[in-house]
């Protein structure tokens, strides 16, 4: 059984009429790690948009656990079940990394064994962030940091299924393996990773890639 | 709860904004609190002056009304309800057969009574001028005058009682007798009546006590004072009239009808009382009478002159020529008590059902120079409630312009906040706790000032206020209906000449001038409402905008 079924989901913006996703059908597991790859504006970030529930398709079904996303409310899907990592990050930059981690645990509602500081001072740490960075603003960390902290955000609440639109793409590559050996990590726990991304080095590390083209603009 | 702990994070990252916005809501509820708390005091005076303020009113003809429906219409005279009024009257602007038309007996009054509550009561009085007949001579007149008095009857057909004399004190005589015995002198209807002495009757003790004043300058010196209930023809004099006439206790005059000097009454005289207001100059100008004259018995005893006189019912001929009736005719003065201003109220809506024409107004003079005591206070409330309204509008447009600056800056956090599953509601619930938390803040020390500050400022303005209203002082004169009465005119003083005192003037100019506590809970409770408002109309723009994000467009913004 697959934790996220796509059945012939097609999806265009509101006011273009290209279709960006032409009736996929994909099947995710749990404990893999999945990359998909593509073209710039083969619409990758528009598939992690309608997978996280942001946008609805326009056409067809998604089923988290044989269930239909559309019976389960949005904001509770995202802030419980799937952990997005954010082409740009989409961190609060007023806030010190540390906060932007909490506010997620907080809205996510779900109970945790320690403290919440604790948690994500410990999650900070595995990504990279010494306790100095995490009590920072985001604002004054680098672009680099702030990806890490973005990750440490999306995994904060564990989720069962992580989101991540080029998560690596500010990273060098000792960090981009360290990366990836918390996805596979993840994977191992048995989570359901989902990774777009451009680097083939990625792609090689994950269990199934999917490549996704642009519709032909024919049909 | 992360909302509210977030919220509070947002605030102190935002000082300056929130500074800002505290700013705003401090001027608002600073000026709202001393509004407010003017408009609370200027209540709680009224509340105190009027509560358990016993009033007495009257039922009076509309004179002013009738007066302006006739300038209007000098011809109104021929189909005016006067019957018998001879066509002189057509010479005359106003009819005043009608204009004293209050033709209200004594019966009606205590109809109306029904409409009275517990604890109210009434009381009357009937006044009839008669003149010296046989010995007695009238105080102030010497025995030349007396053939012209005593025996043409000229003179008696214009002593005819043209019903302008006011029973000593009182107030609240508007309905004038007219049985249309004055033809020739309808044109002249204010002439002052000098028939010899103005006999009244009192239905109590207390209707004397109530229109002679209790400040005590009635006295009776000898004898006693008439009895209350007894129909004995007894009466009390003045001692100047008894010193002047050589007469004392247990005498009798006899006093004639000025229309018919044959039709004559015998009063025995069981007290002589001291006025040592007597002399005074404000009494004789709207006595008409020289107080000295005046003569006191009760009404049982009175009533029995009248209906004597209209049982004799002896013929005149009047300066026409015609001939009508000479009988007495009363004019009777009726004045009901309230226990309280509510009673009063609900009696002069309530007389209306009982059959009083529209014609008729129920007034009350003590209870009006009250509510002219607290006009500048009122003045001042009224205006503190248009700043307020005006503060808080321009205040709330202020800071929903604010808003809607500082939500642009922050649609950015909006879009994070509900991509990472943060529901629109809880988002909206979080900025509007930002705003209500600084609002409150502000609201509170501005309260705090506001209660400090109220009380001085609403002396300070009071003052400036009764200054003003000093000036247009005047203004109030005219609410008596003196307007159209030129010879009456209102007095150029505003310190009541004697004019002023006789309608309570005198004593509204004790303005209420000063407030001691003007912030009470309920200001308080108002201001907080006042908070609630300031904070729903500063969110309206958050909650619109919040409310309609598409989550979606965070990842259009790659900033
Ligand atoms: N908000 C939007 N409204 C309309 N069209 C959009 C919007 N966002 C993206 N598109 C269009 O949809 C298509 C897919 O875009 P998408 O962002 O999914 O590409 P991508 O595969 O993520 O590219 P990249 O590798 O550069 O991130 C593009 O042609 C893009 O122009
Ligand atoms: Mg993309």
């Amino acid at each position: 059984m697959s934790i996220l079924k796509l059945e012939n989901i097609s999806y265009h913006y509101d006011r273009s009429k290209v279709m960006v996703l032409d009736k996929l059908n994909m099947d995710f597991d749990e404990g893999k790690i999945y990359t998909i790859v593509g073209k710039s504006g083969a619409g990758k970030t528009t598939l992690l948009s309608v997978l996280s529930s942001l946008a609805a398709p326009t056409d067809g079904k998604i089923f988290l656990n044989d269930r239909d996303i559309t019976k389960i409310d949005r904001y509770k899907f995202r802030s419980k079940y799937v952990g997005v990592i954010f082409q740009s990050f989409n961190l609060l930059t007023h806030l010190t990394a540390l906060e932007n981690v909490i506010l997620s645990m907080d809205i996510s509602g779900k109970k945790f064994n320690r403290p919440k500081k604790e948690i994500a001072l410990e999650l900070l740490r595995k990504v990279g962030l010494d306790e100095e960075e995490a009590k920072r603003r985001v604002l004054k960390l680098s672009g680099g940091q702030q990806q890490r902290v973005a990750i440490a955000r999306a995994l904060s609440y564990d989720p069962d299924i992580i989101l991540a639109d080029e998560p690596t793409g500010n990273l060098d590559g000792e960090t981009q393996d360290e990366i990836i050996g918390i996805f596979r990590m993840l994977a191992d726990e048995g989570k359901c990773v989902i990774i777009v991304t451009h680097s083939p080095d990625v792609a090689k590390a994950s269990d199934i890639t999917y490549e996704l083209k642009k519709p032909d603009k024919a049909s | 709860m992360y909302i509210l702990k977030n919220a509070l994070k947002s605030i102190t990252r935002n000082k300056l904004r929130n500074i800002l916005i505290g700013i705003i809501v401090l001027i608002i509820s600073i000026s709202a609190c001393v509004s407010l708390s003017i408009r609370e005091a200027a209540q709680a005076a009224k509340e105190d002056t009027l509560s358990g303020l016993q009033v007495t009113g009257t039922i009076s003809f509309n004179r002013q009304k009738a007066m302006e429906e006739m300038k209007k219409s000098s011809s109104s005279s021929s189909s005016s309800k006067s019957s018998s009024s001879s066509t002189k009257t057509d010479r005359s602007k106003f009819d005043f057969d009608v204009l004293q038309g209050s033709s209200l007996s004594l019966s009606d009054y205590k109809k109306y009574a029904k409409a009275l509550k517990s604890g109210d009561s009434y009381y009357y009085s009937g006044a009839v001028s008669l003149n010296a007949t046989g010995k007695i001579l009238p105080y102030g007149t010497s025995e030349d005058d007396d053939s012209s008095l005593s025996s043409s009857s000229s003179k008696s057909s214009s002593n005819s009682n043209s019903g302008n004399m006011q029973p000593p004190g009182d107030n609240n005589n508007n309905n004038s007798n007219t049985q249309n015995n004055q033809d020739g002198m309808g044109h002249q209807p204010f002439q002052v009546n000098q028939g010899d002495f103005s006999i009244t009757g009192y239905s109590s003790y207390k209707a004397m006590l109530s229109m002679f004043g209790d400040d005590g300058s009635y006295k009776i010196t000898k004898g006693k004072m008439f009895d209350e209930t007894s129909d004995a023809l007894e009466c009390i004099i003045s001692n100047e009239l008894a010193t002047y006439n050589s007469l004392k206790v247990g005498d009798t005059i006899k006093l004639a009808n000025p229309n018919y000097e044959k039709e004559t009454y015998k009063l025995k005289i069981v007290g002589i009382y001291k006025n040592s207001d007597s002399s005074s100059e404000e009494n004789n100008r709207f006595q008409m009478n020289d107080p000295a004259n005046n003569i006191y018995m009760n009404y049982n005893a009175f009533t029995k002159i009248i209906k004597a006189s209209a049982k004799a019912n002896h013929k005149m001929t009047d300066s026409d020529g015609n001939k009508t009736s000479a009988k007495l005719t009363e004019n009777l003065a009726f004045t009901y008590t309230f226990k309280s201003v509510d009673n009063y109220n609900s009696f002069a809506k309530k007389v209306y059902t009982l059959g009083l024409s529209d014609d008729y107004t129920v007034n009350s003079n003590d209870l009006q120079q009250y509510e002219n005591s607290l006009l500048p206070l009122q003045t001042l409330s009224q205006t503190a409630i248009w700043f307020f309204i005006i503060v808080l509008a321009v205040g709330g447009v202020i800071l929903i312009t604010l808003n809607i600056f500082n939500l642009r800056e922050r649609k950015y956090e909006v879009g994070v906040l509900t991509a990472i599953g943060m529901k629109k509601a809880k988002v909206a619930l979080q900025f509007v706790t930002e705003i209500f938390i600084v609002t409150f803040i502000a609201l509170i020390i501005g309260t705090s000032v506001g209660a400090a500050v109220s009380v001085p400022a609403t002396n300070t303005l009071l003052a400036n206020q009764i200054q003003s209203s000093q000036s247009t002082g005047n203004n109030v004169k005219e609410n008596f209906g003196f307007k159209s009465d030129d010879n009456n005119g209102t007095p150029p003083d505003n310190n009541g000449g004697p004019m002023g005192k006789m309608f309570g003037q005198s004593k509204a100019q004790n303005y209420v001038d000063s407030v001691n506590s003007a912030t009470n809970l309920f200001v308080v409770m108002e201001l907080v409402l006042v908070g609630l408002f300031l904070t729903i109309i500063a969110s309206l723009a958050a909650l619109i905008s919040i409310m309609r994000y598409e989550p979606l467009k965070i990842l259009s913004n790659r900033s």
